[in-house]
């Protein structure tokens, strides 16, 4: 009973984003552009630099790169860059009281709604980031998966990271329940989670010390892992243990969000009206 | 002047109403974590490639710095008309700035400021004078002008994009997404080494958005990387032009102004 009704919240939710078709289309154009300059980078890199070969060891070649960075501009748009927009200008204008009046868990509620929030940027933008990787000339090419495995534990580790996604945006939202503080705090978790996303370098060709580190973090589960199962560059049969980290931080930041939530709501601030 | 003095007057209250909140001073944290996150991936990749060629990572972190910090100044002090299109005109604000007799753009430019953004500019221009200072920089009277005017014009640029995006807004009213390509995706050209990019990005940043003229010329002009003074000087008239182009399209965008929102 419960769950139909934020299921319906969801669904009325991605079909209302979905009607910005060409919203939509816009922002892929800044992913295709964006991608292509990385993708021209890492070719220098790889082609002129003084030890060119240094991406093989950790794992990555070029053709990899270049597929890695497609799919990053994919995956890249479920990232939360910054809180739903409507859920923030609930918080500053006081409308969250309106929330809080509804016969719903206010946690659920915002969990629907920035899940698909988080999913209706992938449908459009990233499926239209993917054909235009697909069509590129050789040396820009989208490359096939590893194996049609490979693909499978992909899908599923996109869908965990949708989750993760969903679950960070709630946590963040708490957090900014607390007027007083500002979007300070916000914008420094968002700054950590974008950068150890590996959406801006491949966390494989990051320090070979860090690496043990930075596979266990919970922003690898964003983009990193699902193109690690693409690429083939991680086992297979680590792909189950890999989705069970993913999940581990789900229920990791729904339960500090939660507790954060409960805490928050107990002396908070409706300001505005 | 009157205008200056509004503006300062609008930055005042708005660095004044960030300070009431209560982590306003994660901001210096912040600032230091803008300073070390930006750069990393290029940092990185420096270090397991080594060098490109001629192209040390000093030399390409400097050029990247520049654009990176003409940017941030516009973000930090045109942060109104950045947000424009999506804060003034949907919601149909923009009518009350209308009403008063003072400059439409001052108004729009002054209407947001968030002091976090200032973290960028902040952070660039330690590593400008960092990457000059490990290029064995001559501060002569010349060199320090080029840098100025490079930052200058870099801000009148990227001030220009805005201008820009938010003329474009009165025709569009949404799907502006692909003007990050001139704003955040731009200075990540410079990170590529002048010489390795492809002729299409070089011209398009250099003839239509002049981001390599006040980036790249002022940097290898004032380094001797083999281009000539007058190229560097040219990041100022380039800047300036640019924005003045902006302003026009403003202008007719003004003009063809109908109300949204209530």
């Amino acid at each position: 009973m419960r769950v139909k009704a934020y299921l319906s919240l969801f669904r009325v939710q991605a079909l209302a984003d979905l009607q910005y078709r060409l919203a939509a289309l816009a922002g892929a154009t800044t992913s295709i552009f964006w991608g292509l300059v990385e993708i021209v980078i890492f070719t220098v890199f790889y082609t002129y630099s003084e030890r060119a070969g240094a991406g093989i060891p950790a794992g990555l070649s070029l053709n990899q790169v270049v597929t890695y960075v497609w799919l990053a501009q994919c995956l890249f748009s479920i990232q939360p860059l910054a809180l739903d927009s409507e859920i923030q200008a609930k918080i500053e204008n006081g409308n969250v009281s309106l929330d809080l009046a509804r016969p719903m868990d206010l946690y659920a509620y915002w969990f629907a709604k920035i899940a698909a929030g988080r999913l209706t940027p992938l449908c459009w933008r990233g499926l239209a980031v993917l054909a235009a990787g697909i069509v590129m000339p050789a040396g820009y090419r989208l490359g096939p998966p590893a194996s049609w495995a490979n693909l499978l534990w992909t899908l599923a580790a996109a869908a965990s990271a949708l989750f993760l996604a969903a679950a960070f945006g709630c946590l963040l939202s708490s957090v900014r329940l607390s007027v007083d503080w500002g979007s300070g705090p916000v914008f420094m978790l968002i700054l950590v989670s974008q950068v150890l996303s590996g959406s801006h370098l491949p966390l494989q060709l990051w320090p070979k010390a860090w690496q043990r580190w930075l596979f266990l973090q919970p922003f690898a589960g964003y983009l990193d892992i699902p193109c690690r199962m693409y690429l083939g560059s991680m086992p297979l049969e680590q792909a189950a243990a890999a989705i069970a980290l993913q999940w581990l931080w789900i229920v990791v930041f729904v339960i500090v969000g939660r507790l954060l939530m409960a805490r928050q709501l107990a002396r908070i601030v409706v300001q505005g009206g | 002047m009157k205008s200056l003095r509004l503006y300062a007057k609008y930055l005042r209250i708005h660095f004044l109403s960030g300070l009431q909140y209560k982590g306003w001073f994660l901001m210096t944290v912040q600032v230091l974590f803008t300073v070390i996150t930006d750069p990393l991936g290029i940092i990185l990749l420096f270090s397991r490639f080594g060098r490109i060629g001629a192209w040390s990572a000093e030399k390409v972190f400097l050029v990247y710095a520049l654009a990176l910090t003409s940017f941030g100044l516009a973000e930090s002090f045109a942060r109104g008309l950045d947000y424009f299109p999506w804060r003034m005109i949907r919601s149909g604000d923009f009518d009350r700035l209308l009403l008063r007799p003072r400059s439409l753009l001052v108004q729009a430019a002054g209407s947001f400021f968030h002091i976090h953004r200032l973290n960028r500019p902040f952070g660039g221009l330690v590593a400008v004078i960092w990457c000059l200072y490990a290029l064995e920089f001559k501060a002569t009277g010349l060199n320090v002008l080029v840098i100025v005017l490079a930052l200058t014009g870099g801000f009148l640029t990227y001030t220009g994009v805005f201008i820009l995006t938010s003329g474009l807004a009165f025709f569009t009213i949404r799907s502006l997404d692909w003007i990050y390509i001139f704003t955040n995706a731009s200075y990540q050209v410079a990170k590529c080494p002048v010489d390795y990019l492809p002729r299409a990005l070089r011209h398009m940043f250099t003839f239509f958005m002049p981001m390599l003229v006040i980036s790249y010329y002022p940097a290898a002009a004032v380094c001797g990387w083999g281009q000539p003074y007058w190229k560097g000087l040219l990041a100022f008239p380039a800047g300036l032009a640019f924005s003045l182009f902006a302003a026009l399209i403003w202008r007719v965008g003004v003009r063809h102004y109908q109300s949204t929102g209530s």
